[in-house]
């Protein structure tokens, strides 16, 4: 078997009812394949493997995730985050972040009613801890559907009343309903946080945000406005650590998180993705690709990094890896409230990008240069002082009349309002002035050269040599010593 | 002569036309749904029950459910799939600039997003009348089995695993479980489990290992897609003309290293599922019967030869047949065509049960394709997305977001197994090291990684079933591993030839053009049309496998896959009271097909200071 594999002890019985549990009250078990809902799944795991070590008052928190006009690929985000992972959350694998019991569509082990009995449930507040709701996706205006069928809908209430006499629930209708007793509300991704492509300029559905459709003045019971992971798809991540800390922050274990004044999380979104773009120095020294594929920096092909809000190249995409200019992708702006329409159409220049690149080409032109030639010199040990012993580059050590001339002006400014590196010599190593016995034989000048130097200066100063181990000097076909 | 229904046929060199004699040859009078016999049932109630599924979970995307079923006869009388979400992707990208479409399209769906994104620059390329270099189609390719290792696995153990878990079988088949604990599991020594009972402990969720494996087993995947393409989902390197991804050998080597583990994880995973369905077929030969349906599939095939792919829709019957994947539709087990054109001619959307309006009044954009091929006014690129919210659902009219695409008027079913069976019948695969089609049969030949070099024999199935399905999407997921594996050994030799180029250039026609990208997703076929004119879309539609396989009735009532899998499972659950009953059979038989509705449903379709922190300091919500 795979090491990466986790072996979790516990197994769960279905067989046992649990006190308490409602699955089994339901009028029929229609869609209740495992005899319990995903919550009472949980519940019997954590009993049978005795989890109550969780450090803080809250011990569980249940996360209802909404799903209105997504792609899914939050979810598909959030499955890749391994900071920490969903399944460390839901397993109460971190002591100090209560375990979390999610309600989502594509993990829940129950269907229908059982499944939309939880949020009921949720909204009666019946629950025996605080729930988090994350919507995903934008919300629909089902003021546009009139009378019809809705734009997005999930379940159909009430749940006691045959089929033909209820009424379909739509997504926006969830939100209404659980958001205030919520304990935080979470927007991942572009299309909650801002709107994204389906509130996109020619959309038929009147699409929005969470925030825009809570409005200004919404609080969650915990007092804070939505909390935003923009992103398309987010980095899963951003959305995990976000939620621990917050979790971590219901259980008083650390501080209110930072957010800034778009309510995204401050310490992940303040920056722009360009400060932290591992192409970013190629515009400092005003070095630019004009092809796809090229290594240097994308502004001039359509990126927009510099104006753009996000960490993926700081952080990667998945697992640390990745990130779109990382791999030679340019910046859409898929994490800004402009997306897409303030980025459209993709692959042109954006604004001010011929200026700003112009001034770094022309400040390129003058810090390139000197820092190859400082680059050039680091890349030479102090031994090498007359030729180097790479195989690699054998011409590389001929120097033109232009560079000496160069560097004639280079050496000049090389330390301005600098230091000389190295060791300082003003000071004796030993006040006694002490010379080991080699220094005192070979001099302190043997130190600086290659062996076959060193080979000659010990012929000169007379000084023998063990034979054999200059191959430089004695050639590969000279005994060692004790071949003899 | 492929096409049964449609009013095409073909003369002696093979060039279609449309059949003499009739005015208007595409019109079709739709058929009265009948609902009576079920009505009375009801009434009669009984053993009837209504089973309304709203939500379906375990799938990706919005879907419901709704059938008529017989508890005593225990057997489906009438199934109704419903998608409960429309985005209008389709609309949203008329009149914008047709570069934008490969960003905008892949988020018609976070699950595949990336296969969307290729899809529409194949569409656009043709359109453009570009295509792009090795480096870049070969990198697609691996990009493609890099996306199928993330979406097989994850609906194997995260979704439809769990239905044959430990907490499912020991509650809705308690006698099958008692059996399950003395099977001795035939790959013990691969796999590690020694009984049925330990695999499917394995498979519960959350806990087992399986489960877990799988979630993390998809993770090595979507690094390697993030080094190579940006990020996952939605990549960032794919551009018009081919990629912009900065292509060294480390950046190979990363994904080597991730792939191989993959193809490691593949191996176990085929044996795994062998295990399962021989023991489900051993204890109860009626499991042959869940989710079955006739053996109508389609698939566009994927994975272009590099060196032969050249763009173009005039020459897509030839490159389209030296694809890893062979394109091809199978109607009644038969093999009728590997012909790209053939397959595109014969696609039709109908909408008389779904939420939209006809689009009659939109005129005909085209009569032919661009080989002079005649198409339907149903085609994809005379499509339009005209949503209609109508005011109650009703099973005689409208119930559905999704809409009735149809292959020569004939319910066809989109997966990853549709692209493994068309391959291994059509016996076209000459170019591949480690994959090979018989005419019955796909041989894979794994490379030693932590397991041994190992031969794997995908057999055309003689059932079609949920577990079929289930099982060759195990295969699937090695065949994927073995082409993406062969693609990137493809790109290191490229390096070494120093053909590094990965995009080719292109200019925005002006005139009216046409194009098609026929691609593939995990769950199977994908194509996405397009229409431009004076450098902007006119038109773009988008077909998704969950398109063909969760549509409603067609015109002339024919339920779609999803339905009629339904209405042909047997149920075989163990209850004695009709309320204990779960509905375990059809959750299988919906599950098999990997639903993954945001495509389906698309398709119509400076820095502040910090405010927050004033006053919130403690939290004391509901904690009592």
């Amino acid at each position: 078997m795979s090491e990466q594999m986790v072996t979790i002890p516990t197994t769960a019985r279905v067989d046992q009812p649990v006190e308490g549990e409602t699955s089994r009250s339901m009028p029929d078990q229609l869609g209740n394949v495992a005899g319990a809902n995903s919550e009472e799944l949980a519940e019997r795991l954590d009993r049978t493997s005795g989890r109550d070590a969780t450090e803080g008052p809250v011990k569980k928190a249940y996360i209802f995730w909404l799903s209105g006009m997504s792609c899914d690929g939050c979810t598909i985000s959030t499955l890749g985050a391994e900071e920490p992972s969903l399944e460390e959350l839901l397993n109460g694998a971190l002591p100090g972040i209560p375990t979390v019991v999610l309600h989502h569509y594509a993990l829940a082990m129950e269907s229908g009613d059982h499944f939309t009995h939880a949020m009921e449930k949720a909204e009666r507040g019946e629950l025996d801890g605080p729930y988090i709701i994350v919507y995903e996706g934008s919300i629909t205006d089902e003021n546009l559907t009139l009378e019809g069928e809705p734009w997005a809908a999930e379940g159909s209430l009430p749940t006691w009343a045959p089929a033909d006499q209820r009424r379909r629930i739509s997504t926006p209708e969830w939100v209404r309903r659980l958001a205030s007793g919520a304990a935080v509300s979470v927007a991942i991704g572009t299309c909650a946080t801002w709107g994204g492509i389906p509130a996109s300029d020619g959309n038929p559905t009147g699409a929005m945000s969470l925030m825009d459709f809570l409005g200004k003045d919404y609080r969650s019971a915990c007092g804070l406005p939505v909390v935003n992971v923009p992103g398309c798809a987010p980095v899963g991540d951003n959305f995990t650590e976000t939620v621990a800390l917050l979790l971590l922050f219901l259980n008083g274990q650390v501080p209110l998180p930072d957010f800034d004044e778009l309510g995204r999380p401050a310490w992940l979104f303040s920056e722009t993705v360009h400060t932290r773009c591992p192409r970013g120095a190629w515009y400092e020294e005003g070095t630019f690709a004009h092809e796809y594929g090229e290594k240097e920096c994308l502004a001039e092909i359509g990126c927009w990094g510099p104006v753009v809000n996000c960490n993926i190249t700081e952080r990667g995409a998945v697992g640390h890896m990745g990130g779109c200019m990382v791999a030679g992708g340019v910046c859409i702006g898929c994490t800004m409230p402009g997306f897409p329409d303030k980025f459209t159409p993709f692959y042109k220049r954006p604004p001010v990008t011929t200026p700003a690149t112009l001034l770094s080409r022309l400040h390129g032109m003058f810090v390139r240069a000197p820092r190859r030639t400082s680059q050039l010199e680091r890349n030479r040990e102090p031994r090498w002082r007359r030729e180097t012993p790479s195989g690699w580059a054998i011409g590389f050590d001929t120097t033109t009349v232009s560079h000496n001339v160069y560097e004639y002006f280079y050496h000049k400014l090389e330390y301005l309002r600098s230091e000389m590196p190295g060791r300082r010599k003003a000071v004796e190593k030993y006040r006694s002035g002490y010379l080991t016995p080699a220094e005192a034989a070979y001099g302190e000048d043997y130190f600086k050269m290659l062996p076959n130097e060193r080979a000659t200066e010990a012929r000169r100063r007379g000084v023998p040599q063990r034979r054999g181990l200059s191959p430089q000097a004695d050639g590969f076909d000279t005994p060692l010593e004790e071949e003899e | 002569m492929c096409f049964q229904n449609l009013p095409v046929e073909f003369d002696r060199e093979g060039r279609a036309r449309l059949r003499e004699g009739a005015a208007d040859p595409y019109a079709y009078r739709p058929r009265e749904i009948d609902r009576s016999g079920i009505e009375e049932l009801l009434r009669r109630n009984g053993h009837i029950k209504d089973v309304n599924l709203d939500p379906v979970t375990r799938v990706a995307g919005a879907l419901a459910f709704h059938a008529v079923v017989d508890l005593e006869q225990r057997k489906v009388h009438e199934a109704h799939s419903i998608a409960t979400l429309f985005r209008g992707y389709e609309v949203i990208l008329k009149g914008r600039d047709p570069r934008d479409a490969m960003y905008i399209s892949s988020r018609v769906c976070g699950v595949c997003g990336g296969v969307h994104s290729v899809a529409s620059s194949l569409a656009i390329e043709m359109a453009f009348g570009i295509a792009p270099p090795p480096m870049g189609l070969a990198l697609r390719n691996v990009q493609l089995a890099l996306d199928f290792m993330v979406d097989n696995p994850l609906h194997l153990y995260l979704l439809a695993g769990p239905d044959f878990s430990q907490v499912v079988v020991e509650r809705t088949n308690p006698s099958l479980w008692e059996r399950a604990q003395k099977a001795e599991a035939a790959h013990a020594n691969v796999h590690g489990f020694r009984t049925v009972a330990d695999i499917m402990t394995a498979l519960n969720p959350l806990t087992g290992k399986l489960y877990i494996e799988g979630l993390h087993m998809t993770r090595p995947a979507k690094e390697a897609y993030s080094i190579l393409y940006g990020k996952y989902p939605h990549p960032q390197t794919v551009v018009p003309g081919g990629l912009s991804t900065t292509v060294d050998l480390s950046v190979l080597n990363e994904t080597h290293n991730r792939m191989s583990r993959l193809i490691d994880y593949a191996k176990r995973g085929i044996l795994l599922w062998e295990d399962l369905t021989g023991f489900f077929y051993e204890a109860d030969a009626r499991y042959k019967q869940v989710g079955t349906r006739p053996k109508n599939l389609i698939d566009t095939g994927v994975w272009d030869d590099p060196f032969a792919y050249d763009g173009t829709y005039a020459n897509a019957p030839q490159w389209g047949e030296r694809r890893w994947a062979t394109p091809g539709v199978v109607i009644d087990g038969d093999l009728v065509t590997t012909n790209l054109h053939h397959l595109n001619m014969g696609l039709e959307e109908f909408v008389e049960h779904s939420y939209y309006e006809g689009w009659e009044d939109e005129g005909v954009r085209y009569r032919t394709d661009p080989a002079g091929n005649p198409i339907s006014p149903n085609h994809p690129w005379n499509k339009e997305t005209k949503p209609k919210p109508v005011h109650k659902r009703s099973w005689r009219e409208r119930y559905t977001w999704d809409t009735a695409p149809r292959w020569d008027r004939q319910v066809v079913e989109g997966g990853c197994y549709a692209r493994m069976w068309t391959t291994a019948a059509a016996g076209k695969l000459p170019h591949t090291r480690f994959v090979e089609s018989t005419g019955t049969s796909l041989k894979l030949h794994a490379p030693k990684t932590k397991l041994p070099a190992m031969e794997f024999e995908w057999k055309i199935p003689e059932v079609w079933n949920a577990f079929e399905r289930n099982r060759a999407r195990a295969y699937h997921i090695l065949y994927s591993m073995l082409v993406g594996y062969e693609n990137l050994l493809l790109a290191f030799d490229l390096i070494k030839r120093g053909d590094t180029k990965v995009a080719s250039p292109y200019e925005i026609p002006r005139d009216e053009r046409v194009g098609v990208g026929f691609w593939g997703a995990g769950r199977g076929y994908l194509t996405h049309h397009l229409v431009i004119d004076k450098g902007i879309l006119v038109n773009y539609q988008v077909l998704t496998p969950s398109t063909f396989n969760a549509s409603p009735r067609d015109p002339w009532g024919n339920g779609g896959p999803y339905e009629e899998a339904v209405v042909n499972t047997p149920i075989l659950e163990e209850f004695d009271r009709p309320e204990d009953f779960t509905g375990i059979d059809i959750f299988r038989a919906i599950r098999s097909f990997d639903p993954c509705m945001p495509c389906t449903t698309h398709v119509y379709d400076g820095r502040g200071d910090r405010v927050i922190t004033q006053d919130v300091n403690t939290c004391a919500c509901g904690i009592q």
